[in-house]
């Protein structure tokens, strides 16, 4: 079933008096419970489309459709609703907030996505992933403690901790060691089929190609 | 959660400093407009002192009232037909206390009048500045003008003019020492508008001051530095907690992409600006005030609680607009550029 779809999607970057389109008219439909990979060279454009698609910044031309319902037409407002609540990102770098800590970070994110959660609650959730993830030991570090692969499961856990729909995921695993983006990787694909997320996510890795069941290459803001 | 005062107590030292420029810069503007004060205080105390009321010069004066000589039955006229009026002098001159040392005053004579010392004739009533300089009650005082001796009956406090300790003496001898008869100026206490009176020019307490040279020309200097403190450090609290936040747009970008509402983003700036605000104009305000009571006799200086008050509520409405509009601009940014504007 599609859930996502990006209808001849444009993005021109305007710096003074130069124009730079970046995507010249992307075409992609996601289909619930799949991941689906972005590749291609570097600055092909595949950021700019998944932050397009989560609703992170506009598209210049285009359309976006989430549950069949146009954000392209939302206001910011609706936009953060559906960010807050069903969708979540992991970004290429990972983004902590630095005055929290491992678990608050996690509890802040249950908070904002409107789980009418007790603390307590909030707590146990956070523990579960935690152990996941194996971080359960970090809990109470601030991210500037943490390894770059830690931060990044860090940001991974923040991005699913509220049972989204969408997973926008860029570059998840290029700070992990291979045996950690493998587990990383296992890790998306089983919340993937169990909680029948939808993920667009971005890779130069060869290897996360396998976790992925669908490939879709990308050369100057163009699908191949 | 609460997450403006998680990122407080994270980052203790960055909030630390930026609550000391707060306290530093408004104890500077209240220390200065207390030192300005004083200093006004200290030029015409005695008028300011005077109830509301109407100052009155004959017309051919010119508005100085050094020059103004009232007519005596015009005098006679008023003081009779209103109840609480004066008819008095001011003159500056000198005395030589019991050791012969010559001290600055300016002479104050009045017809009888609550509003100023009762004095007979022989008998000087000084400022309290002046028992600091050795001078005693019964002590004896001189006149280099007078044929006679005065005996210091008493002290009054801050009764100050033109930066000179008061000294009332008796009409009687104010008439010898300057060799007039007439009073200089004639104040009728209670009206906002003083009955006309023929001959005489009106002039309303603020009036009256602007009529004294020395005095409106110190009184804008010292105005001046006082408003100039209050613009400038105010710009300089709106100016540092917009940067505060534009600098950490980065981290509100982050915020925004994980879908914290708006109004949240607000009301962490908010608490944040006034958390600050708060603890350093407090501590500001109770050391102005306590350094009110350890100030030196002699200093002019003057602040009232209600004048740092005022002034800490005009610092935090200008921290709230820095705020808000730092605010407005984080509100408007999409997330992913607030994201990258903050990496650079
Ligand atoms: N805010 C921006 N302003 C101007 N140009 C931008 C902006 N963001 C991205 N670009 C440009 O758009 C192009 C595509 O960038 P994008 O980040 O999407 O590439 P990418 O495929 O993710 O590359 P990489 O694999 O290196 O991450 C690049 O040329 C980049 O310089
Ligand atoms: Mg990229």
């Amino acid at each position: 079933m599609t859930i996502f779809t990006i209808d001849e999607v444009k993005k021109t970057f305007i710096n003074g008096e130069v124009k730079e389109q970046v995507l010249k008219g992307i075409n992609l439909s996601l289909h619930q419970g799949e991941i689906t990979a972005l590749v291609g060279a570097s600055g092909s454009g595949k950021s700019t489309i998944l932050t397009i698609a989560a609703g992170l910044q506009r598209a210049t031309d285009g359309q976006v459709l989430f549950n069949k319902k146009n954000m392209t037409d939302m206001s910011q407002e609706q936009i953060r609703k559906i960010r807050a609540s069903e969708f979540g990102f992991v970004f290429q770098s990972s983004h902590l907030v630095p005055f929290l800590t491992v678990e608050e970070q996690l509890m802040l994110m249950l908070d904002v996505s409107g789980t009418k959660m007790k603390k307590k609650e909030q707590k146990v959730e956070v523990a579960k992933i935690l152990k996941l993830i194996d971080m359960d030991h970090r809990r109470d570090a601030y991210p500037a403690s943490l390894s770059g692969g830690e931060k990044q499961r860090v940001a991974i856990a923040r991005a699913i901790i509220h049972k989204p729909k969408m997973l926008f995921a860029d570059e998840p695993t290029a700070s992990l060691d291979s045996k950690r983006s493998k587990d990383v990787m296992t890790l998306i694909r089983e919340l993937t089929k169990t909680l029948s997320i939808t993920t667009l996510m971005v890779t130069h890795d060869e290897e996360m190609l396998s976790y992925a069941d669908h490939v879709i290459t990308m050369k100057d803001g163009l699908i191949l | 959660m609460n997450i403006a005062w998680k990122e407080i107590k994270k980052s203790k030292a960055k909030f630390i400093i930026l609550g000391s420029i707060i306290f530093l810069v408004s104890f500077l503007t209240f220390i200065i407009s207390g030192l300005a004060n004083g200093l006004s205080q200290d030029n015409a105390a005695l008028i300011k002192d005077l109830p509301d009321g109407q100052f009155y010069m004959n017309d051919d004066a010119n508005e100085t009232y050094n020059l103004s000589k009232i007519d005596e039955s015009t005098q006679d006229k008023v003081l009779n037909d209103q109840k609480d009026a004066a008819a008095f002098s001011i003159q500056m001159g000198f005395v030589n206390d019991a050791e012969d040392k010559q001290h600055s005053v300016a002479f104050v004579t009045s017809t009888d009048s609550r509003l100023f010392e009762k004095v007979g004739e022989g008998e000087i009533v000084l400022d309290r500045s002046l028992e600091e300089d050795g001078i005693k009650v019964g002590d004896t005082i001189t006149n280099n003008q007078f044929s006679g001796e005065f005996t210091v009956k008493g002290f009054v406090d801050q009764k100050k003019y033109s930066h000179a300790p008061v000294a009332y003496i008796n009409m009687e001898n104010y008439k010898e020492i300057y060799g007039v008869d007439e009073m200089q100026l004639v104040f009728v206490a209670g009206q906002e508008k003083g009955p006309d009176i023929a001959g005489l020019q009106s002039f309303s307490s603020k009036e009256f001051f602007n009529t004294i040279p020395s005095y409106s020309a110190e009184q804008m200097s010292l105005n001046m530095i006082v408003w100039f403190l209050v613009v400038i450090s105010g710009m300089l609290f709106a100016i540092f907690f917009y940067m505060m936040n534009v600098q950490k747009i980065g981290l509100y970008g982050i915020l925004k992409a994980l879908g914290v509402k708006t109004s949240r983003l607000f009301g962490m700036m908010w608490s944040q600006m006034l958390f600050i605000t708060v603890i350093a104009l407090t501590l500001s305000v109770a050391l102005s005030q306590g350094f009110t009571m350890i100030a030196p006799e002699g200093m002019p200086f003057s602040l009232t609680l209600q004048t740092t008050v005022q002034l800490s509520i005009i610092f935090v409405i200008i921290g709230f607009v820095g705020a808000t509009l730092s605010g407005i601009q984080i509100k408007k940014v999409e997330p992913l550029q607030a994201i990258q504007q903050g990496e650079v």
